[in-house]
């Protein structure tokens, strides 16, 4: 009798590489999942690097008068720094990478349409962002004026040093990154998914991912051309921004232009995500998927006319078209909000780290969308434009938004990523120190803007009356960075001591395609891929009893129930 | 599940005093803002748009966190429990409640906002005072046109907090119960003008000329800060505005004449005037 | 492909609807158009119909895709799908000399002539990595 032995898992073989060809390996790839590891790390880093930055304003605002920065120049530019990493060098390319690492494979394709043009998007992110926070080593320091440039502050009779030109040029290569991101997000969407995969029958993040890359072709485009003209006049002798020419109108709408669409970019595909994770730990289907896709359709295009919001307190745009428009994407924006609570209605819900993580989201950002219609009025903004009101409300939806689901994101899809599961427990612990920290560091910057405490000052007075309020704001940032602890910890002790799952849904109840291959990933994604008859195939697989109406009937076909 | 519903019911109520106690203090009733009752002809119908927003948004942040609560509570799996509940994919009478809903509720919040800010921006035809504001790196200069005097600022110093520095820093007078026009606008860079417990600002431009237009009703020292970043000494651009009467008001004018600030200041040595385009006479 | 053309139709209405009204509005309001809002937002009214235009002339030409029938099985697409490079130096070349160009062009016309040719170099070596040699298909 022949016995049959176990071969092993061809995938678990690998030959050991010296450090110089995993090096290489990295430099040269065009994998579209090492591409997202690549962007998610250095992002990740960028995080990291601004949220000190981040720890040292919040050390200097704790008490009237501190000296804690040496100079208020030094000081303008760790919050420029501060914003301009964390929005283009952190949020932008965490998209890009969720997007590479997941999106392929959720719609059932071997790679991106454009491999080679995904890597070089990320080394001009990379680079980019390097050349812009360069302006740090140089004499006169990084740019000053604010992430948002006005001009004329930002040209060279105001601000000379070359930390500003590094700032425009950097910039302007790492969009172009992200532009070509997107352009391959949207054909490898339209033209590379698996027979059955509809459009009706993709992801909701990878809707999401669609719609953020049709915004990026359309909002980085103004962008890149607003810096190099900012660029031509800081070094070629230009007049493009001259106030005399009503230059700092055009500088304002042209950068607002972009820089509206850009904080949906930013908040759209972390929706996505989250639109991921209710379902799996509810155990039912995303509620009212076609509506969040219209919702998101309808965000998408609001928001391309909404862009002189920020701009209420010029007198110089027309404030009720604008204010009407804003107000009306709170409309999308809660059918979303109501959708996901849909999905846990009369679902069977379990607390595991990545929806506690959701949940965390979608508490806080709740309560940022109300302040952002508060902030739509301009008879409300004429008082609390550039205050810590409006900082409070962007922490509270970008934060909210960004660093809550990237963190869902992480501990969901870490056995797709890496074979491993993160420990729970930790999670928890990391869930609830973030928590706690951001809402008492942010929260309280609500009053402090009410009360009349401006942005972007290095210092106040003791007559202000903002002490208090500064302390508590300053302890939460404590608390905040405090809580990357537990994460990096469980990230070491995974790698480490983690075990493999070995298995394709280790949570269980997967919907989307991911969760129907190996863990971690092949490397071109699928060695079989099973029919698609839903939004849930990989479910409607693994538990046909309950599965969509479609599936449902060709598995009574084949008698599998 | 009763037992749990037996506890709720004491901590809901007292919740729901709680409230209703608090929002006897003035500070809640007015919405944590600054104390602006009555100061400028705007102050209270911001004050009236804020609190009524407030509390319908705080109604919908309530639905929302409520259901999202309930949901948490009444929808988790309980231990041992096997399956799955109905796979539930859509409801479009619930969606369209809850697209409808939001959409009236942003009308008519769009309703009053344009009534109210219409009526903050609306031009005063005849004004009784007629001020001009120039924003520069970093203080302010203050022309009081009708009067023909002038007067101007520097950064406040701030260099320990035992001095009072509020007492140091630029001044603007204004006669109380006198219609305002003051044009704002910069020698050099974007700043703004911000009254605190006016709950106004508006943006200075360099070679353009903004306007603000109200009604100060009562008198006061109010704080002013600069609101948009100017360079370096940004947070030291600080000034007060004080509201007094009349009499008190010619008095100060007086003072300025008798200082020799008589005449305006002009914007004649503006920086970068000889880029193209500028032209100090068009200004405006 | 349908869907997508319809997504890019629908907000290229949107986008015409609020651009003519910006435009009559801003007009009523201040006495002149403002230019900017009004141009960029015509400039998205093209992109979008440019886009769907595109995708409408590719429908046309073709059947309808295994990917967008709703009873397709994943048989339909056996086969080879496409080239998809397995690995390049291209990208970091480009990326790399790219940055060393645009650093040039806020530190110093130098540094730009000097990255200027690995950036060309980079750019044609990409075009035709896969019709070269080896690679040639």
């Amino acid at each position: 009798m022949a016995t049959i032995t176990q071969t092993t898992n061809p995938t678990s073989f690998t030959p050991k590489r010296s450090k110089g060809q995993i090096l290489v390996d990295w430099l040269t790839t065009t994998d579209h999942k090492k591409i997202g590891y690549l962007y998610l790390i250095t992002s990740f880093i960028y995080f990291l690097i601004a949220g000190v930055m981040a720890l040292v304003i919040r050390a200097q605002l704790t008490l009237p008068g501190l000296d804690i920065v040496a100079t208020k120049e030094q000081y303008n530019q760790l919050f420029t720094m501060h914003g301009t990493i964390m929005l283009l060098m952190f949020a932008t390319p965490l998209f890009a990478g969720f997007a590479n690492v997941l999106m392929p494979v959720q719609i059932g394709a071997p790679d991106v349409a454009f491999p080679r043009l995904n890597a070089i998007a990320y080394w001009f992110f990379n680079f980019g962002s390097f050349i812009a926070v360069s302006g740090f080593f140089t004499p006169q320091g990084a740019a000053s004026f604010g992430w948002f440039a006005y001009a004329p502050l930002s040209n060279t009779t105001f601000s000379p040093g070359i930390g500003g030109d590094l700032w425009v040029f950097g910039l302007a290569l790492s969009g172009f990154g992200t532009i070509l991101g997107g352009v391959n997000f949207i054909t490898t969407i339209i033209t590379m998914r698996a027979p059955g995969m509809t459009m009706w029958r993709m992801p909701i993040f990878t809707w999401n991912t669609l719609v953020t890359s049709i915004l990026v072709i359309m909002c980085f485009p103004p962008l890149a051309a607003a810096l190099f003209a900012l660029g031509a006049d800081r070094r070629f002798g230009a007049h493009i921004f001259d106030p005399e020419n009503g230059g700092a109108m055009l500088w304002q709408h042209l950068f607002w232009f972009f820089g509206h669409p850009e904080v949906y970019i930013l908040a759209l595909p972390f929706f996505g995500i989250v639109s991921e994770i209710f379902p799996v730990f509810s155990r039912k289907p995303i509620f009212g998927y076609k509506t969040l896709v219209y919702a998101t359709i309808a965000i998408a295009a609001l928001s391309m006319t909404v862009w002189a919001h920020h701009m209420y307190v010029t007198g110089q745009v027309l404030l009720p078209f604008f204010a009407f428009t804003t107000m009306l994407i709170a409309v999308p924006t809660g059918v979303k909000i109501f959708n996901w609570i849909g999905t846990m209605w009369r679902g069977s819900i379990t607390f595991e780290t990545p929806m506690v993580f959701a949940l965390g989201f979608l508490v806080s950002f709740v309560f940022g969308g109300l302040t952002g219609v508060i902030l739509a009025s301009p008879a409300l903004d004429f008082h609390l434009s550039d205050t810590y009101f409006v900082v409070a409300h962007f922490h509270y939806v970008v934060f909210g938004t960004v660093v809550f689901a990237m963190f869902a994101g992480f501990y969901f899809w870490w056995p797709k990523f890496t074979g491993k599961m993160l420990n729970e427990r930790l999670g928890h612990i990391h869930f609830w120190i973030l928590f706690i920290g951001f809402h008492t560091t942010f929260l309280v910057q609500h009053w402090l803007g009410v009360m009349g405490m401006p942005r972007r000052y290095a210092t106040y007075l003791p007559e202000d009356g903002f002490t208090e309020l500064n302390v508590i704001s300053t302890l939460g940032a404590v608390l905040l960075a405090a809580s990357m602890i537990p994460f990096f910890w469980n990230v070491w002790i995974t790698y480490r001591h983690g075990v493999k799952v070995e298995l394709k849904d280790p949570w269980g109840y997967g919907r989307s395609l991911e969760w129907a291959t190996e863990s971690p990933f092949p490397r071109h994604n699928f060695h079989s891929i099973p029919r698609i008859r839903s939004e849930s195939p990989a479910f409607d697989l693994n538990h046909p009893e309950y599965a969509a109406p479609e599936a449902k009937a060709a598995y009574r076909e084949e008698g599998r129930i | 599940m009763a037992k749990l519903r037996r506890k709720l019911a004491p901590v809901s109520l007292f919740s729901t005093v709680a409230l209703i106690l608090a929002g006897c203090t003035p500070e809640v009733q007015r919405g944590f803002l600054p104390d602006s009752a009555g100061v400028t002809n705007h102050t209270d119908r911001i004050i009236g748009l804020w609190t009524t927003s407030w509390i319908v948004l705080l109604l919908v942040g309530v639905v929302a966190w409520g259901l999202m609560a309930w949901a948490l509570i009444v929808y988790r799996r309980r231990k041992g429990e096997t399956g799955l509940p109905p796979q539930l994919r859509y409801n479009m009478p619930i969606e369209s409640l809850f697209t409808a809903i939001p959409l009236i509720l942003v009308l008519g919040f769009f309703a009053f906002t344009a009534r109210d800010t219409a009526a903050i921006e609306a031009k005063i035809e005849n004004p009784d005072v007629h001020i001009e504001v120039i924003g520069k790196q970093w203080s302010w200069d203050f022309n009081y046109v009708d009067a023909n005097v002038w007067d101007s600022g520097i950064q406040a110093q701030f260099t320990g907090s035992e001095q009072n520095i509020m007492e140091t820093l630029p001044t603007l007078y204004l006669p109380v119960g006198k219609s305002v026009q003051i044009d704002l606008t910069s020698r050099d860079v974007i700043h703004s003008f911000w009254v605190v417990e006016f709950l106004y600002k508006k943006d200075m431009f360099p070679a353009k000329t903004n306007y603000m237009y109200f009604t100060p009703l009562k008198e006061g020292t109010y704080v002013g800060k600069c609101a948009e970043l100017c360079g370096e000494y940004h947070s030291m651009m600080l000034f007060n505005v004080k509201v007094v009467s009349q009499a008190e008001y010619e008095s100060h004018l007086g003072r300025l004449a008798a200082k020799g600030n008589v005449g305006q200041l002009s914007t004649e040595y503006d920086r970068n005037q000889n880029l193209p385009g500028g032209d100090p006479e068009k200004r405006g | 492909m349908k869907t997508n053309i319809v997504i890019l139709l629908v907000m290229a209405a949107y986008f015409t609807v609020a651009d003519i009204a910006y435009a009559i509005w801003t007009y009523i309001d201040t006495g002149a158009v403002e230019p900017i809002g009004t141009a960029a937002m015509a400039l998205l009214v093209i992109l979008a119909i440019f886009i769907a235009f595109y995708l409408y002339s590719g429908m046309r030409r073709t059947a309808t895709l295994p990917e967008d029938r709703d009873d397709a099985n994943i048989e339909d697409d056996a086969g080879e799908i496409g080239f998809f490079s397995p690995w390049s130096w291209w990208p970091f070349m480009i990326g790399a000399s790219s940055a060393v160009a645009f650093a040039g062009l806020a530190v110093g016309w130098w540094l730009f002539i000097v990255a200027a040719p690995f950036a060309l170099v980079g750019v044609i070596g990409f075009v035709f990595e896969y019709d070269r040699m080896a690679h040639a298909h």
